[in-house]
């Protein structure tokens, strides 16, 4: 095979099947008046020459590109914001439906093991999630390919109005939605905790040997429903109110910082999971795990470290928002004049 | 050093925008690839044949040129192109607007 040959070959298995050959041929037929040009003929030029008369030609790939300037992408600018919105709010609303529902049909089958409940909701929703981002990506695939002209083109003959402009997105800082979420949130962390406590001590059930640490019941168990209960008020609150106000903004602090000092004043000075507990674990099933007390410290130290992280989160994003309360979009806020 | 390759990048820009009026222009008669080439080449305006020709096929595909596997003076077949009917009526729409662009910009720049 000649070095023309070789090239040509390079080239058309970049391009597109249709109209392979001809192009093919074209460029075999460019080529040829190249080399006639520099006084060969194709058959019998030097390999030196057409080495270079290639090298003037370039990169083979980048040849083909040229010819096909096909989407070289998946999902284009046309679409990716559309996928973007359309992505997260597929997932905000159907994740957490999936993981609270799978939680309690999990935790109906086995009302004492939150371990394995959490792991099944949690679990799941990684899966689905996964599921969902797939088959909207795979959607939007098509939708891209089913514009015949690619965005960049189009949007050139395409007037844009003022009518497409979106509303204001946050009329509220704080979304309906959110807010609701979060006092379902709340409920549900209540319940949660405070179903199974409560259950052995109503039905006198001295059998079972409740996960947390009844020891707790001194202080801590109290404090932690007067908090739960506090956040609640203060959640109904940010569903009426809506905004960030200087009110609402430092209640939020302060119930956080509340929640935070709480939460690690807890694992670091109390034993959460009933020793009692670990133990029945040690005996039976998993008696193969000979850590158990270890491994139980860990998650309870890594669920606290999650915990107190969305807890900062949650009031850096209270304070950066209600800064941004009184501003318009495109305002400058002026905090130092100049002389 | 930079400000050269910042020149270039410009006017590559500028020249990709221009070809097709001036590829356009010069296919009021039939030419071949390398033909064309070396027509632009002699009114002073250097393309690469990598650019040029998946141009001209950008341009039939758009309606604007026509095309055919021909064979002249006893030589290799080659691809021929040629403008349309599309083509002449876009080209001569595309010349108004360049004069009026061209006065634009000399006024300018003065």
């Amino acid at each position: 095979m000649s070095l023309i040959d070789r090239y040509i070959a390079e080239v058309g298995r970049h391009l597109p099947e249709k109209n392979r050959t001809d192009i093919e041929a074209e460029i075999r037929s460019m080529l040829e008046d190249m080399l006639e040009e520099s006084g060969y003929q194709a058959k019998s030029a030097e390999e030196k020459v057409i080495a270079e008369t290639l090298e003037q030609l370039g990169d083979p790939k980048l040849l083909a590109s040229q010819y096909a300037p096909s989407r070289r992408y998946l999902i284009g600018p046309g679409w990716y914001d559309v996928y973007l919105q359309t992505l997260q709010r597929v997932l905000y609303i159907v994740l957490p439906i999936f993981a609270t529902v799978t939680f309690i049909l999990t935790l109906a089958d086995n009302p004492l093991d939150f371990v394995n409940a959490v792991g099944e909701a949690v679990g799941g929703a990684f899966g689905v999630g996964l599921q969902i981002l797939f088959w909207i990506t795979i959607v939007f695939v098509f939708l891209e390919r089913s514009d015949e002209v690619p965005y960049q083109a189009r949007t050139k003959s395409k007037a844009w109005t003022v009518a497409q402009l979106p509303k204001v997105p946050h009329k509220r800082q704080i979304s309906i939605g959110e807010a609701l979420t979060d006092i379902v949130m709340d409920l549900f962390i209540f319940l949660w905790i405070a179903l199974p406590l409560f259950q052995n001590w109503l039905q006198g059930d001295t059998e079972s040997v409740p996960f947390l640490n009844p020891d707790l019941w001194n202080l801590w168990f109290p404090i932690f429903f007067v908090l739960m209960t506090l956040n609640l008020i203060h959640d109904v609150f940010k569903l009426k109110i809506g905004n960030w106000t200087p009110t609402l903004t430092a209640a939020n602090v302060a119930l956080c910082l509340a929640s935070i000092i709480y939460v690690v004043a807890l694992v670091a000075t109390q034993q959460v999971i009933n020793p009692a507990f670990l133990a029945t674990l040690d005996s039976t099933q998993i008696s193969e795990l000979r850590n158990v007390t270890t491994w139980s410290t860990w998650s309870v130290n890594i669920s606290a470290a999650i915990l107190v992280g969305i807890l900062i989160w949650d009031m850096v994003n209270s304070v950066r928002l209600a800064r941004r309360l009184n501003e318009r979009p495109g305002t400058l806020v002026i905090t130092k004049s100049v002389s | 050093m930079e400000n050269d390759e910042l020149v270039q990048n410009i006017l590559l820009e500028l020249r990709r925008g221009t070809l097709s009026i001036a590829v356009l222009s010069q296919l009021s008669k039939e030419e071949y690839g390398y033909s064309l080439l070396k027509a632009l080449s002699d009114k002073g305006l250097e393309v690469d044949q990598s650019t040029l020709y998946p141009l001209l096929r950008r341009l039939e595909s758009q309606g604007l040129l026509q095309s055919d596997w021909r064979i002249m003076d006893e030589a290799r077949p080659r691809r021929y192109y040629v403008i349309s009917t599309q083509g002449k009526a876009v080209l001569a729409k595309l010349k108004q607007e360049w004069s009026v662009m061209a006065e634009t910009i000399q006024k300018m720049l003065q």
